[in-house]
């Protein structure tokens, strides 16, 4: 049996759009138009086995959402291959659908104006369920996702974080074996981000879900996914365990120094230490542990500041994953 | 099967939705009573003043005539153009491509749930009101008239599903399709007779009417005139050769149209 559920080759995708040239007639930028292109997404390749959860992530404009269209059928690549659960989406959209959920998070699949249950309802249909099957499922996925206290409003009085779960259970209504999630938690709170990614593991975890994901929030990939993939310019630039990515910029240590009385100025750095940000009150400041230790940076710090706390610590992930980004 | 099934849960859906906003009912009812009652009024008062007969019709043919093309817009299949572009415009398309079903089939049918409830509601209250009013006229008791409407009927509501499609479609190359959905639309309903009843055509176009695409989305207009009787298989060909001909165009421009998909941030 294949152990992949995700299988992409040399997956390229162009657009190509009419440019206005300033300098020619408008009546040759009507009917012969400058061609220009850009490549989204350029020769990336990468698997994913069943009940991974990956995090594929980028800046904006990286290609993120472009791949994610061209994994489910939306978009056709430029060229390249695509397998996914056996299918090519590109020749077997409609039977490939039946296999995966997709949850855009900036639109909605609901039906605005009817009671959730109509839409669970319709979906049901949509993919070709028996009823006893619907009604079966939408009891669980009401009791999973704790529908039961707005399942009879209509989906437009939800608030934005009841709708986004109502989103995903219609997105898994069929129990697909993949989900594409494209920033489900956008515009979320706290909380409902929480319950939604611990909706997410379970999902993973009792159905063996492959969880296919974007998102710009690090709390998303740190508390949901496995495994990391960046794409910046349309290329693969990392592909690693999440708990590796945290590890990439490991040399970089982060001090914090907290001020006895103010800090009144803020004299050069030794080498391998710069300042990270410049404060009356605080100073955070980056130590390079290639060109410095950390025992004779302190020793610098602490005759150059005088302090009244410091604290040592690595990078977030977040700033790891800016310091991709920018590095790249 | 499971596309009898679908279709059917589209129409229960979107009925029971518009069940439960009557106010939209409401608002469809008052804007038929004013476009085309304040029309008849006006036909009536033009009847009278030509002795009650213009180019050998009289007003009873004209008022069937025209509240056939009000019903039938009443089904709102035009909007199947702006849904398209919205589609496009918004992104939406890709939760439509992202599903299980054929996009074009699925907006239809979503197009023609979003109307079914106004129109048997409007269309059947309104028959009855205007039986009482005017009367009948002698045509539409005949026994062909009741098939050959419900023929003519529905290969119109395909005809203007295709055309209007085929504006919707344009969406995939260019940004704003209601200059082109403008005058597509205007063509409609000149043509089909809503201004002005078909009877009082000029014979160049009346021709138009007959032979074009446009004309021939709303024949549902000519079948209260004597003339039906005899050319209504005629007009039936022509409305078939239409939705096979434009059925093939929006076949090859929906195939187009699946490659240009570009939507936000993809």
């Amino acid at each position: 049996m294949n152990t992949y559920s995700i299988t992409v080759s040399n997956l390229t995708k162009k657009f190509s759009f009419s440019a206005r040239n300033a300098s020619s007639g408008w009546l040759k930028n009507l009917f012969s138009p400058e061609t220009k292109e850009i490549v989204a997404v350029n020769d990336i390749s990468f698997s994913i086995k069943h009940g991974e959860r990956i995090a594929f992530i980028g800046p904006n404009g990286a290609g993120k959402s472009t791949t994610i269209k061209m994994l489910t059928g939306i978009l056709f690549p430029t060229s390249g291959k695509v397998n996914i659960l056996g299918f090519d989406p590109t020749k077997d959209r409609k039977k490939l659908a039946y296999q995966i959920g997709t949850v855009f998070g900036q639109r909605s699949q609901l039906l605005p104006n009817l009671p959730l249950t109509d839409s669970l309802e319709f979906f049901g249909v949509m993919y070709d369920m028996p009823e006893k099957e619907i009604k079966r499922r939408i009891a669980e996925l009401v009791e999973l996702f704790n529908l039961g206290s707005f399942i009879t409003q209509p989906v437009r009085k939800l608030s934005l974080g009841q709708r986004m779960r109502a989103e995903v259970a219609a997105s898994l209504i069929h129990k697909p074996k993949i989900i594409f999630l494209d920033e489900p938690t956008i515009g979320l709170d706290v909380v409902a981000k929480k319950s939604l990614r611990d909706l997410l593991l379970k999902i993973n975890k009792d159905e063996n879900t492959t969880i296919f994901l974007t998102s710009h929030d690090v709390g998303d990939i740190e508390s949901l996914c496995d495994r990391t993939i960046v794409i910046n310019h349309g290329t693969i630039i990392k592909d690693l365990p999440t708990q590796d990515l945290a590890k990439t910029f490991v040399y970089e240590k982060y001090i914090n120094l907290v001020a006895l009385n103010n800090f009144n100025n803020f004299p050069e750095l030794p080498e391998g230490i710069r300042y990270s940000s410049k404060d009356k009150n605080k100073i955070t400041v980056v130590v390079d542990i290639n060109k410095i230790n950390l025992q004779e940076s302190l020793k610098k710090l602490l005759d150059l500041f005088e302090v009244e706390d410091i604290d040592v610590y690595n990078a977030d992930l977040e700033t790891v994953i800016r310091h991709i980004y920018e590095r790249d | 099967m499971k596309e009898i099934r679908l279709t059917t849960k589209i129409l229960k859906t979107l009925v029971k939705d518009r069940i439960q906003y009557p106010d939209r009912l409401f608002v469809d009812t008052i804007g038929i009573i004013a476009r085309c009652g304040i029309l008849l009024i006006l036909y009536w008062y033009v009847f009278k003043l030509n002795n009650g007969v213009i180019n050998g019709t009289t007003f009873l043919f004209a008022a069937w005539s025209i509240f056939f093309y009000f019903s039938f817009s009443v089904l709102r299949l035009r909007d199947i153009s702006r849904e398209i572009m919205k589609d496009v415009q918004t992104g939406n398309v890709e939760v439509l491509f992202s599903k299980p079903i054929s996009y074009l089939s699925y907006r239809m049918w979503w197009q023609v749930g979003s109307g079914i409830y106004s129109f048997v509601v409007i269309t059947l209250l309104t028959v009855v009101a205007l039986i009482f009013i005017i009367g009948l006229p002698p045509t539409m008791t005949i026994g062909i008239f009741i098939p050959t409407l419900i023929l003519t009927f529905l290969c119109g509501a395909i005809l203007s599903l295709f055309l209007y499609t085929i504006v919707g479609l344009l969406s995939f190359w260019i940004e704003d399709i209601n200059p082109v959905f403008w005058i597509v639309d205007k063509t409609i309903m000149i043509l089909g007779g809503s201004y002005l009843p078909i009877a009082f055509f000029p014979e160049f176009m009346f021709k138009i009417a007959l032979w074009s695409p446009f004309g021939a989305s709303q024949f549902v207009t000519h079948t209260v005139y004597e003339t039906w009787q005899t050319n209504w298989y005629q007009l039936l060909g022509i409305q078939l050769f239409w939705i096979v001909l434009l059925g093939l165009v929006v076949y090859f421009m929906f195939e187009k149209a699946k490659q240009k998909v570009s939507v936000n941030g993809g």
